[in-house]
C-alpha cells in the first residue's frame, strides 16, 4: 500500500513527465471507441510499423539537437543508404546483412562529411546540411537514375512483414525500442552522452571546462547518419522497396517527434523515450484520423495541430516547474 | 584514450544495430496479420432469389488513386453506380491528401482494417506500389490498376486504363481532319519520364506521316503537365510561332486547358485544337468555338468495370488463362455536336465493356 501511495504521489509531483503518455493513451481511447478497426491487430500492426520508422527518424534529429545542432540531410542519408542497400541486394546479390552493415556505414560517413563540414568552416549546421541534403540526394540520383530497387531479398522484406512472438508486432518495432535503450544508455550512463548535452547545453562553458567540442559534435553528426541510415533501411524494409521517394517527407517528422516527446530545440537536453511516444502519437492520429473517415485533408491539420499543443504543453511544463522551484 | 573509448562505442553501437537489423530479418515467427477475419476467405457467390445475380452484397470495394486530381472524379460516380447495379456492400473511393506513395499506403491500410476486401487502385508508384498489392493479394484481397498500370512482375488481377496511343492518334486524325487534311500542327504533351509520354509522341508522329507531308509536326514540346511550366511555354510558343501555326494538339491534362484558356485569351478561332479530358475551361471552349474537340478519357468506366470485376475476383473467379492484364477502358472524342451528350456515351461504352468482361476474360466455377 505504502508503495503504490509512494507511486502515485510521484506521479503527481511529475505529472508534467506523463504528460505525453495519458495524451497518447487518450488518443487511442478516442480512436478505439470511435474509429472503426482501430484495435483490430492488422491496423496495430500497420500503425507500429509506421511509428517504428516515425520514432527511428525523429531519433536522427534528436542526436542532432542534443548538441544544439540540426540536420536537414536526414531524409537525404536515409534515401541514399536505402537506395545503397537495395543495389547492393538487388545488383550485386549481396547478402542482406552484410548489406545493411555497409549501409550503415555509409550513412556514418555522410554523418562524417556533415560533421567536418560543420566543424571546419564553422558554418551553422542549418546551412550546411540543407547544402549536403542537396548533394546526398544529387549524388543519388545520378547515380541510380532515381530507379527504385524492388526485387529484395525474404529475409530483408520479412523485417517488415511478420509478427513476431504471436504479436502483431513488426520486428521493425524492436528495433527501434533497442535502439531506444541504446541511445538511453548513451545518454544516461556514458561519457559521450553527457559530452553531448553539455555541448549542447553550453558550448563555451563545456570548451572551458575542457571538452573537446569539435570532436563531439562529428560524433554527434556520425551518429545522426547512423541513425538517418537506419531509418532509411526500416523504411525500405516496410515499403519493399528501396526508391528515392524514401526521406522526402521527414523534416517535418524529425523535428516533430523529438520536440513532442520532450527534447530541447535548443539542446542540452533529451527525452528519448518521449521521442518513442511522440512518434507513435503522430503515427497514431494519423491512422485514427483516416479510420474515422474524416476527410484525409485534415490529417496535416491535426498533426500541426497537435505539435502545436505539445509545444505549448512544454510551455506550461517549464512555466509550472519555475513557478513549484520559486516556492 | 578518451578518444579511443569514444570510437570503441561507436564501433560498438554500428556494429549492434547492424547485428539487430539484421537478426530480425530472420527472426519471423509468423506471417503477417490479416485485415479482418472477412479478406483471407474466399467470399462464395450466392444467386439472390428473385433475379439469379450473383449476390455481391459482402464485396465491400474501395478505390483509391494516387491523389487528387480532376482526373479521377468521376470514378466516384462509376463506383456509385457500380454499387447499385451490380449490389455491392458498401463501397467508398477515397483519394490520398497529397500524391505520396506513403499516404496513399496508409489510406489502403485504414481501409483494409475496416473490412473493404477488394481494391482498385491507381499506382502512386509503378513500381513501388507492389509492395502493397503483393500485401493485400497476400490476404486475399483482389486488386485491380485503374487509370494506370504497375509495372510487371504485379499481382494486380488487370489494369484497366486508357490506350494512351490510341487517344492521341485518333484525336491527330481528327485536328488533321479539321485542318482539312493539311497545314502545321504542335504537339504540347506531358513529362517524358512518364513511359504514355514517349507513345503519345510516337502516336502523334504516326498520324501525321499518313498525310505524307501535307501535315507538318513542327515542334512537340514536352514537360509541360505543370501549371507553372505550361503557362509559360505555351504562351512563349504561341507568341512567337502562333502565326505560322495552323493546329495545336494536346495529349496531357494541364497543357489542354492552359492552351484552350491561351487561345481564348488570344481570341483566336484559326488554330484548331484537339485537347485531352473534359475539364470545364476545355468543354467551353470547345462550346465557344475556340476548340475542335477533346480526347476524352473514361474513369466513370475504369470504376464501373473495375467495381464489378473485384466482385467476381473475390468470389472466386480467375482471370482467364489467355486473358490480358491490360484492357482499354475506351475513349471518345467530344466536339460541339457531342458536348452536352458525351457523358451519356461515355455510360453506354461503358456498359459495353462491362456486359462482355466476365465471359471474355474471368473464368468462374458454376
Amino acid at each position: 500500500m505504502g508503495i503504490i501511495s509512494r507511486a502515485f504521489k510521484n506521479i503527481g509531483k511529475n505529472w508534467y513527465r506523463f504528460g505525453l503518455f495519458f495524451v497518447t493513451t487518450a488518443f487511442w481511447l478516442f480512436f478505439a471507441w470511435r474509429a472503426t478497426g482501430f484495435l483490430n491487430s492488422f491496423n496495430i500492426f500497420t500503425l507500429l510499423r509506421f511509428a517504428s520508422v516515425q520514432v527511428m527518424v525523429g531519433f536522427a534529429q534528436m542526436i542532432a539537437l542534443s548538441a544544439a545542432e540540426m540536420d536537414l540531410s536526414v531524409g537525404a542519408i536515409g534515401a541514399g543508404v536505402a537506395m545503397f542497400v537495395g543495389a547492393l541486394m538487388q545488383l550485386l546479390g549481396v547478402p542482406y546483412p552484410l548489406a545493411i552493415l555497409l549501409g550503415m556505414l555509409l550513412g556514418a560517413t555522410a554523418g562524417f562529411v556533415n560533421g567536418i563540414l560543420v566543424v571546419k568552416t564553422k558554418i551553422n549546421s542549418f546551412v550546411i546540411t540543407l547544402a549536403t541534403s542537396s548533394m546526398f540526394s544529387g549524388i543519388m540520383f545520378i547515380t541510380t537514375k532515381a530507379k527504385a530497387f524492388t526485387v529484395l531479398p525474404q529475409g530483408f522484406v520479412d523485417l517488415s512483414r511478420v509478427w513476431t512472438f504471436g504479436l502483431p508486432i513488426s520486428p521493425l518495432v524492436w528495433i527501434m525500442l533497442v535502439v531506444a535503450i541504446v541511445l538511453y544508455f548513451v545518454y544516461s550512463a556514458t561519457s559521450l552522452g553527457r559530452k553531448i548535452l553539455a555541448v549542447g547545453a553550453n558550448r563555451r562553458a563545456a570548451e572551458m571546462s575542457g571538452l573537446r567540442s569539435s570532436k563531439i559534435r562529428i560524433t554527434v553528426f556520425v551518429l545522426v547518419g547512423i541513425v538517418a541510415g537506419m531509418a532509411g533501411i526500416m523504411d525500405a524494409a516496410r515499403m519493399e522497396s528501396a526508391g528515392p521517394i524514401i526521406g522526402t517527407e521527414w523534416l517535418l517528422t524529425s523535428f516533430a517527434v523529438p520536440a513532442i516527446g520532450g527534447t530541447s530545440i535548443s539542446g542540452g537536453n533529451v527525452v528519448v523515450f518521449g521521442t518513442v511516444l511522440g512518434g507513435i502519437l503522430t503515427g497514431t492520429i494519423t491512422n485514427g484520423v483516416l479510420l474515422m473517415n474524416v476527410s484525409n485533408f485534415f490529417v496535416n491539420f491535426f498533426l500541426g495541430l497537435i505539435l502545436l499543443l505539445a509545444v505549448g504543453f512544454d510551455r506550461l511544463q517549464k512555466a509550472y516547474r519555475e513557478r513549484t522551484s520559486v516556492k | 584514450m578518451k578518444s579511443g573509448k569514444s570510437t570503441f562505442i561507436l564501433l560498438t553501437l554500428i556494429t549492434v544495430m547492424a547485428v539487430l537489423l539484421s537478426a530480425c530479418g530472420g527472426a519471423a515467427t509468423q506471417p503477417a496479420p490479416t485485415a479482418t477475419s472477412a479478406p483471407t476467405t474466399q467470399l462464395k457467390p450466392t444467386a439472390t432469389a428473385q433475379t439469379g445475380k450473383p449476390n455481391f452484397s459482402k464485396i465491400r470495394v474501395a478505390i483509391v488513386p494516387g491523389g487528387p486530381h480532376p482526373y479521377f472524379l468521376p470514378m466516384k460516380p462509376g463506383l456509385a453506380d457500380a454499387v447499385k447495379d451490380f449490389g455491392l456492400g458498401e463501397s467508398v473511393f477515397k483519394s490520398p491528401a497529397e500524391w505520396k506513395l506513403d499516404a496513399q499506403n496508409q489510406l489502403i491500410h485504414s481501409l483494409m482494417a475496416q473490412g473493404y476486401n477488394a481494391f482498385g487502385i491507381f499506382p502512386g508508384d509503378a513500381n513501388a506500389s507492389n509492395a502493397i498489392v503483393n500485401e493485400m493479394v497476400g490476404q486475399g484481397i483482389p486488386v485491380v490498376a485503374l487509370g494506370g498500370c504497375l509495372n510487371q512482375p504485379t499481382k494486380t488481377s488487370f489494369c484497366l486504363a486508357t490506350d494512351v496511343a490510341q487517344s492521341a492518334y485518333l484525336g491527330t486524325k481528327a485536328l488533321i481532319k479539321a485542318l482539312g487534311g493539311k497545314g502545321k500542327i504542335v504537339h504540347f504533351t506531358g513529362f517524358l519520364v512518364d513511359p504514355n509520354t514517349q507513345k503519345r509522341i510516337n502516336a502523334v508522329k504516326k498520324a501525321v506521316a499518313e498525310t505524307n507531308g501535307a501535315v507538318q509536326l513542327v515542334e512537340t514540346i514536352a514537360d509541360v503537365d505543370s501549371q507553372e511550366a505550361a503557362d509559360q511555354k505555351i504562351n512563349a510558343y504561341l507568341a512567337a510561332h502562333g502565326k505560322e501555326t495552323d493546329g495545336i494538339i494536346t495529349t496531357a491534362y494541364v497543357p489542354s486547358t492552359v492552351a484552350a484558356t491561351a487561345l481564348r485569351n488570344l481570341g483566336d478561332k484559326r488554330i484548331k485544337m484537339v485537347g485531352i479530358d473534359d475539364d470545364p475551361i476545355v468543354l467551353n471552349a470547345i462550346r465557344d468555338g475556340y476548340l475542335v474537340g477533346t480526347m476524352v478519357q473514361n474513369p466513370y468506366g475504369q470504376a464501373y468495370v473495375g467495381a464489378q470485376v473485384l466482385a467476381y475476383l473475390k468470389t472466386g473467379c480467375q482471370p482467364k488463362a489467355d486473358a490480358p492484364h491490360y484492357i482499354d477502358s475506351g475513349t471518345l472524342l467530344v466536339t460541339k455536336d457531342n458536348v452536352s451528350t458525351y457523358k451519356e456515351e461515355v455510360k453506354t461504352l461503358t456498359k459495353r465493356i462491362s456486359k462482355t468482361f466476365v465471359d471474355k476474360y474471368l473464368s468462374c466455377s458454376k
